[in-house]
């Protein structure tokens, strides 16, 4: 006969404030099998596992029903504490009388006390039929890929390099770097931005243990923690990266027609068909973009070139000016790339951010020129931007390029661009705003006041006005950083702004209300930057699903749990860094970043892995080889194989992961969920179907 | 007692900060803070000033949080006929409870001390100053019936009973800028 030991939590008051622990007691110790109950405020604190440790040592008890909380977070402990006084950890069982009784029933106690009952009964009902499991060890592999080469990704991957972990780190761009390689500046010490960035991006390209796959994607992910085989597609660049040197001769003879909105400029400016995303772009190579390029020489990848009359080839520019034969049109080359496949124990996913667009945001005059987004601004004063970091109206940039072109070209000529003396800020566009995003984008506050700060000390004649709904700077240092921009005379005006008019001259009309002085204000301002809400990419669902983990109703991906597990996810082997988690600036990612890394290490440190035995098993006696599991399970761990002449499903215990779909389906009871058997379930249900009454064995 | 008259329903900010530019020498804010309201841009707009000021209390428009926000933006046309800052009972309270240090009870003077330099002085303070002069009392005293009954010299032991007090108080007020701008008569 089992000896059944009922440890019932009161967890503070959270159990014991809706349930009362008393009558709950006197009921249970009359559950059959049960020969000692006991209580205790916190029973995962030490001396409250104690009691269960004492108990099982002196040999009352030998199964372990512990009524608390969530066996997702605590059943681990209790079995922890069950094995270390000598008892198989898996004749433990969790009733969980917190989080769907005490909780879900605060108010209406005499039901919760009732319901508390009946789990604990059904708990008892399944521990009198626990078997003793053993675990199980299953082979790592020590390869880390990390998704995403912004600063997350980068600092991720130097962490684990720097660890001797071979690292895999795949940016779908040309160059890793990410939104920070764009950044002027960083608050709140006004750092520049590719001043701390591009070291740290040469030093993970270079890096022993780092294998860089820019310009590559991941196609699919099979596998589990410890084991991933991923398929990663690199992508057609078109231009041959062992020669390309990175010299950007290219560049500039891509003809106009060819001319796409640059990316890295947010649009500011143009790019050729043949690109190099940005100067410190690592590696620094250039690719041509298929759908901008317009085969100026007539002919495509492979083809036969045309022929002048005396029968040369006709070259394409970029082909022509190329020293090292990079850009050579002579091989025909696979628009589809080429696919690899990685193996790797566990994967990091840094994938970073958008900023949205203003198109979104009719009342904000999209339309004008003038109107730009933060992220534009910061290009606009980045010393690498469309303009070298001359502050001009946006709308003026045309007129600066050609300026540009002519100065080039040694013709003399006279810019003739406006320079802005009103610049108007505007924050939460997108953000904490029901029709678009409800969240706070956290970052805008910090860098609407550093643009403004860093606009302000290099042109203090600029009259500049910040309309906020709330100033928001709870960071490190963020504070003084605000009071420093209030004290340089930056206007900075409590209400949103509720419509921007654009102007016949460009310049642009803001309608705001400023909440101190309870009246509706207006102005005219040359520039208006919208702090438009980060959001996360696109493709970030579709990442997830091949990861198999979850994104929040926001569209950031989900960690296991907010406060224990912020870099976990539900899949195991997989984790989470910087903003493709959710908003977050430069000294949050990197932390985050950091911790991925090192909970990567640690999983993958030991070689091995313990699993634990709740795995299904098929019994071949029964198992008549219908086929009915194996498509259905979300883990391919179902294959079929011969036994004794005939087809039998067989299940690896490597892959299964126990989720039980395969044991529910056999229509011959033949699989076996170890932990979770039909008998043992079956009497948990038939328990409270009768309301807390065991049916004897 | 709510004084509106000069605010316009909508505040045009490039109005008030063009006229800032051209109209006067100087930015109102830099000459807040050089009529001793040193720390004014250190104001966030908590408001905690405004939540124990008497004279928002009582209905006046221009108290210390709305008086410094409308400087802060440039505003100064709108407020020299205001009479709020010569209200300010000087209790302090705003200076002892202010988190950022800015002594909003500073910025009424300086204010006053603004309001005087433009010859923007409401006739309630034009009244205070001369009553200054005469009496040594910018409100003058009256029932002195109460004084007595309580068994209190008719006259306070102040300016009021002494003549050569007076005296002193009015060399030191013909010696202020108040005789320069020659607002009151004082021979």
């Amino acid at each position: 006969m089992p000896k059944i030991g009922v440890y019932i939590c009161h967890c503070g008051e959270n159990i014991a404030g809706a349930v009362n622990i008393e009558e709950v007691k006197k009921f249970v110790e009359k559950l059959p099998d049960v020969v000692v109950v006991r209580d205790y405020l916190f029973m995962c604190s030490d001396p409250g596992q104690e009691i269960i440790k004492e108990d099982i040592r002196k040999g009352l008890v030998d199964r372990v029903v512990v009524a608390a909380c969530t066996p997702r977070t605590h059943e681990p402990i209790f079995r922890k504490a069950c094995e270390d006084a000598g008892l198989n950890k898996y004749y433990f069982e969790m009733a969980n009388i917190r989080d769907q009784c005490s909780w879900a029933h605060w108010h209406e106690k005499e039901k919760a006390t009732e319901k508390a009952k009946q789990l604990i009964a059904a708990a008892v009902a399944k521990a009198r039929l626990l078997e003793p499991l053993e675990d199980r060890y299953v082979e790592l592999n020590k390869n880390v890929m990390v998704v995403g080469g912004g600063i997350a990704g980068i600092f991720a991957a130097l962490d684990l390099a720097n660890a001797g972990f071979k690292v895999y780190l795949v940016e779908k761009s040309p160059s890793i770097g990410g939104n920070m390689a764009k950044l002027d500046k960083t608050f709140p010490t006004n750092d520049c931005s590719a001043c701390i960035l591009t070291p740290l991006m040469v030093e993970v390209a270079n890096h022993p243990n780092v294998e860089l796959l820019t310009y590559s994607e991941v196609e699919a992910v099979e596998g589990t923690v410890g084991n991933f085989r991923v398929k990663v597609r690199k992508k057609q660049t078109y231009v041959d990266w062992e020669k390309c040197t990175g010299c950007g001769a290219c560049l500039n003879v891509c003809p106009p027609k060819a001319r796409v909105p640059d990316e890295f400029n947010e649009g500011l400016s143009l790019r050729g068909a043949i690109y190099i995303p940005f100067p410190q772009a690592v590696p620094k190579k250039a690719v041509i973009d298929p759908d901008a390029c317009i085969s100026c020489s007539g002919r495509w990848f492979g083809e036969e070139p045309r022929r002048t009359k005396d029968g040369k080839p006709i070259l394409a520019p970029c082909e022509k000016v190329c020293p090292t034969g990079a850009c050579s049109r002579d091989e025909p080359r696979d628009p589809n790339g080429e696919l690899i496949e990685l193996n790797v124990g566990s994967i990091i996913v840094a994938t970073g951010y958008r900023v949205m667009d203003k198109k979104h945001f009719k009342e904000f005059a999209p339309d004008s020129p003038n109107v730009i987004t933060a992220l534009q601004m910061e290009r606009l004063i980045s010393a690498t931007g469309p303009t070298e970091g001359k502050l001009i109206v946006p709308s003026d940039i045309p007129k600066y390029l050609e300026w540009k072109k002519k100065v080039e070209k040694g013709k003399e000529a006279k810019l003739e661009a406006r320079k802005p003396h009103v610049i108007t800020f505007v924050s939460c566009v997108g953000s904490r705003d029901e029709r678009f995003h409800t969240y706070c984008s956290k970052v805008c506050c910090m860098y609407m006041l550093k643009q403004a700060m860093l606009l302000k000390e290099k042109y203090p004649d600029l009259d500049i006005y910040i309309f906020f709904i709330d100033v928001r700077t709870p960071g490190k240092d963020f504070d003084e950083y605000y009071m420093r921009c209030r004290k340089l005379g930056i206007k900075i005006i409590k209400g949103k702004v509720g419509g921007v008019q654009r102007l016949p001259d460009e310049r642009l009309l803001v309608r705001g209300y400023d909440a101190d002085l309870g009246k509706p204000v207006e102005l005219i301002s040359d520039i208006v930057v919208l702090a438009t809400a980060i959001e996360p990419n696109t493709d970030l669902k579709d990442l997830a699903r091949k990861l198999g983990i979850n994104v929040g109703a926001e569209g950031f991906l989900r960690e296991r749990h907010t406060k224990l597990y912020p870099v976990d996810t539900m899949t195991e082997g997989v984790f989470i860094c910087g903003c493709a988690q959710g908003p977050k600036d430069i000294p949050d990612s990197v932390a985050q970043a950091k911790a991925a890394a090192s909970s990567a290490m640690s999983l993958l440190a030991p070689g091995k892995m313990r699993v634990e035995p709740l795995i299904s098993e098929v019994n071949p006696e029964k198992c008549t080889g219908c086929g009915i599991c194996a498509p259905l399970c979300p883990y391919g761990a179902i294959e079929y194989v011969e036994v004794d002449g005939k087809r039998r499903a067989k299940i690896n215990e490597a892959i299964c992961k126990g989720c039980g779909v395969c044991t529910a389906a056999c229509p011959s009871k033949a699989i076996t969920l170890h932990g979770f058997t039909y008998e043992q379930v079956l009497a948990q249900i038939k328990t409270i179907a009768r309301k807390g009454v065991i049916e004897e064995v | 007692m709510e004084i509106t008259e000069g605010v316009p329903p909508v505040i045009n900010l490039t109005e008030v900060a063009e006229r800032e530019k051209e109209e006067f020498e100087k930015k109102v804010s830099e000459l807040i803070i050089e009529f001793g309201a040193e720390n004014l841009l250190a104001c966030m707009q908590c408001g905690a000033c405004a939540s124990i000021c008497p004279l928002a209390r009582v209905g006046f428009e221009w108290y210390n949080k709305k008086l410094i926000k409308a400087i802060l933006i440039g505003m100064k046309e709108e407020l020299l006929d205001d009479p709020t800052p010569w209200a300010c009972v000087a209790c302090n309270r705003c200076t002892e409870i202010c988190p950022r240090q800015v002594a909003p009870f500073e910025v009424m003077f300086a204010m006053r001390r603004l309001m005087v330099e433009e010859f923007a002085i409401p006739t309630l303070a034009i009244e205070g100053l001369r009553s200054l002069y005469e009496h040594g009392h910018a409100v003058y005293m009256t029932g002195r019936e109460a004084r007595k009954k309580v068994g209190l010299p008719e006259n306070p032991p102040s300016t009021d009973s002494d003549e050569k007090a007076l005296q002193d108080l009015r060399t030191i007020l013909k010696n202020t800028k108040l005789a320069e701008l020659g607002l009151i008569p004082m021979e």
